[in-house]
């Protein structure tokens, strides 16, 4: 109740040279571009542009798919797109042939978190890239945890007026609400013949600025044929 | 009018220097040939006098740098070049008498084809008055083309336009220090003045620049671009990166900047073209990128035409211009493999032949689920040959790939499944 007055107090006494000085900004409605994977594109409605996205999980979770597909999708639009790889460990095999365009690929192999967050934040200043992916998920955990909030914030405030969707790879929740999407996901069960056929993973929906889907989760069955 | 110098048997230098004379007196030279140069005197009476005053003068320049050139004016270019070669000393052909006094010169003067010079020889003609006394149409249907050419020549008919000689422009930059230099910040402000005044000619000119020579005394760096810029402040800052990423690690006195001209980018925008980074923009993004990571770590991927396990290398990235719709992928998705590089070394432990237990950088246990081996090898001729057996293996929830190499007798976790 005294915000509310303090509020209309506000907003009288700055009367019409500021409108609406103690709301939003604005109220943007995010473009989205989809990942390429049509459950989650389905659940999620997309990725944010202009926003950051994070997917966590533990190793085999199907990340680096999802990353994969992020990044085959958008190349297949002609959109040009860059990886700061933080431990040198995308795999161009595996991805040219999930169809990602390589061509329209920057790939930047880092070995230390300081050359990720400096790496990323030149592409992110530079512009015109439509997905820049943080590939944080090989780094130690104390490293990624250290990454200041700050560091998001500012991310997010780089794009926040440009078409670029930031999608960061990490190991367990670190972007925290600079994220407009967080999701983890989840191996859930193999599938085995003589060879690997495939896994299951869930993918749950942690944060959205969106309003929430009846339903928070999705699984997805990743095939092997790309790898073998 | 035009103006001819002759020197028969001309060195290099020598017809640069009769170049260099004739540039004296009119921009419009033409380089004819070794030793022959033509000028337009046309309206230069008022500045150096008379027709034959101006040949003086342009003998006396020629003689200055030690030639002793044949000079002749005429109203056109070829009936001077004719009086020239077939005149010692000076000589001004007056409009309309060029038939006449060119008459007496020998064929060799018009420089016929030595098939056309034994023609005419076997005919019994040996001057220009007499070839030009032949009909031009019984000389086109016997000499053809060349024939009338050489016909018009004769009776000193020349009309071809000049064909002045532009000397290729070159946009350099000089600038000598009081004092030696020996960090790289006060470059920056020598090499941003520098890249402007060329920017500025280069602009003038509308051209741009794809490559930029740097010469701090005896150490030079050469800027490729991929497209052509002429925006300084991007010039200056790719130089500086340049000598930040490659220090010249020797005292400067001296800094020459040359930029090679080239064409600029000309590009048709689109409301729905897709989006990509701005090439100038992106040239400097990759540069500090380059800087904070090193050179060899930024590009884009390239496969390898190999069966060799992780082949692939690194080409320099550039924005691709050909666009076109593919149909978007949207069907089943595959798992990706992330590799550790360099692969770990594992302890396996085996039974029946099958992976029964792994252990390599902190991971460790039973394994739960194996397939393989799958068998490949490969460059056996090379040093660098392979012969693995690869297994898909299952360890605390995680899927790995893991391999045997035969000829080390070794195990190694080659990535992980994600």
């Amino acid at each position: 109740m005294q915000s509310a007055i303090l509020r209309a107090r506000l907003e009288s006494a700055l009367g019409e040279r500021i409108s609406s000085p103690v709301t939003d900004v604005e109220r943007r409605v995010l473009e989205s571009v989809p990942t390429g994977i049509a459950p989650l594109d389905a659940l999620t409605g997309g990725l944010p542009r202009g926003a950051i996205t994070e997917f966590f999980g533990p190793p085999s979770s199907g990340r680096t798919s999802a990353m994969i597909s992020i990044l085959s999708e958008a190349t297949a639009r002609d959109e040009v797109c860059a990886l700061v790889d933080g431990n040198n460990a995308f795999d161009p095999k595996s991805a040219a042939a999930a169809g990602v365009e390589l061509n329209r690929l920057l790939w930047v192999r880092c070995r230390k978190l300081d050359q990720v967050l400096k790496t990323t934040d030149l592409l992110l200043q530079g512009g015109g890239f439509g997905r820049v992916v943080m590939d944080l998920t090989d780094l130690p955990l104390s490293h990624v945890r250290s990454i200041p909030l700050a560091s998001w914030f500012r991310f997010q405030r780089t794009i926040e007026r440009t078409p670029t969707v930031l999608v960061v790879m990490s190991p367990e929740s670190i972007v925290k609400s600079a994220a407009a999407l967080v999701l983890r996901m989840e191996m859930r069960g193999t599938d085995w013949s003589t060879l690997l056929n495939g896994l299951n993973s869930n993918i749950e929906i942690v944060r959205s600025q969106r309003s929430r889907p009846l339903k928070s989760y999705v699984r997805v069955y990743l095939h092997s044929e790309c790898v073998r | 009018m035009f103006a001819c110098i002759y020197i028969p048997n001309a060195s290099g230098d020598a017809h640069a220097a009769l170049v260099h004379c004739a540039k004296m007196f009119s921009p419009r030279a033409e380089n004819t040939s070794a030793g022959t140069v033509v000028f337009d005197i046309e309206g230069l009476e008022r500045l150096f006098g008379s027709y034959s005053e101006i040949a003086t003068k342009v003998a006396g320049e020629a003689r200055a740098r030690g030639l002793e050139a044949n000079v002749a004016v005429a109203s056109n270019a070829d009936a001077a070049i004719c009086a020239a070669r077939g005149f010692g000393g000076i000589t001004v052909l007056n409009q309309g008498t060029e038939e006449k006094r060119l008459r007496d010169l020998p064929l060799s003067v018009l420089s016929p084809s030595p098939e056309i010079l034994e023609t005419l020889e076997r005919w019994g003609i040996r001057t220009l008055g007499a070839f030009a006394k032949l009909p031009a149409a019984d000389v086109s249907d016997r000499l053809g083309h060349e024939g009338i050419q050489l016909h018009k020549l004769a009776r000193g008919a020349g009309l071809r336009p000049l064909v002045p000689h532009v000397e290729p422009l070159r946009f350099v930059a000089v600038t000598e220090l009081d004092y030696e230099i020996v960090t790289i910040e006060p470059l920056t402000f020598i090499l941003s003045r520098m890249l402007d005044g060329i920017c500025t000619r280069l602009r003038s000119r509308n051209l741009a620049t794809h490559e930029v020579h740097l010469s701090l005394g005896t150490y030079v760096r050469v800027l490729n671009l991929p497209l052509p810029v002429r925006n300084p402040k991007i010039l200056t800052k790719l130089l500086i990166l340049d000598l930040e990423a490659h220090p010249p690690g020797v005292e400067v006195r001296r800094v020459e900047v040359e930029a090679i001209p080239a064409k600029p980018r000309v590009v048709q925008s689109g409301l729905f073209v897709p989006l990509s980074p701005e090439p100038e923009k992106l040239e400097l993004t990759l540069a500090r990128v380059k800087a904070v990571v090193g050179e060899e770590n930024v590009g884009s991927a390239e496969i390898l035409d190999t069966h060799r396990p992780d082949a692939f290398e690194i080409k320099k990235f550039g924005v691709i211009n050909e666009r076109g719709l593919k149909p978007a992928t949207t069907g089943p998705r595959s798992i990706a493999l992330r590799q550790f590089r360099p692969p770990f070394e594992a302890t396996v432990q085996l039974r029946n032949g099958l992976p029964m237990w792994i252990a390599f950088h902190g991971v460790h246990g039973p394994i739960a689920t194996a397939s393989g081996p799958w068998h490949t090898s490969g460059d056996w001729w090379r040093p660098t040959m392979w012969d693995r057996e690869e297994w898909d293996i299952e360890v605390l929830d995680a899927l790995y790939r893991i391999y045997y190499d035969v000829h080390m007798d070794r195990w190694y976790a080659e990535g992980v499944y994600d």
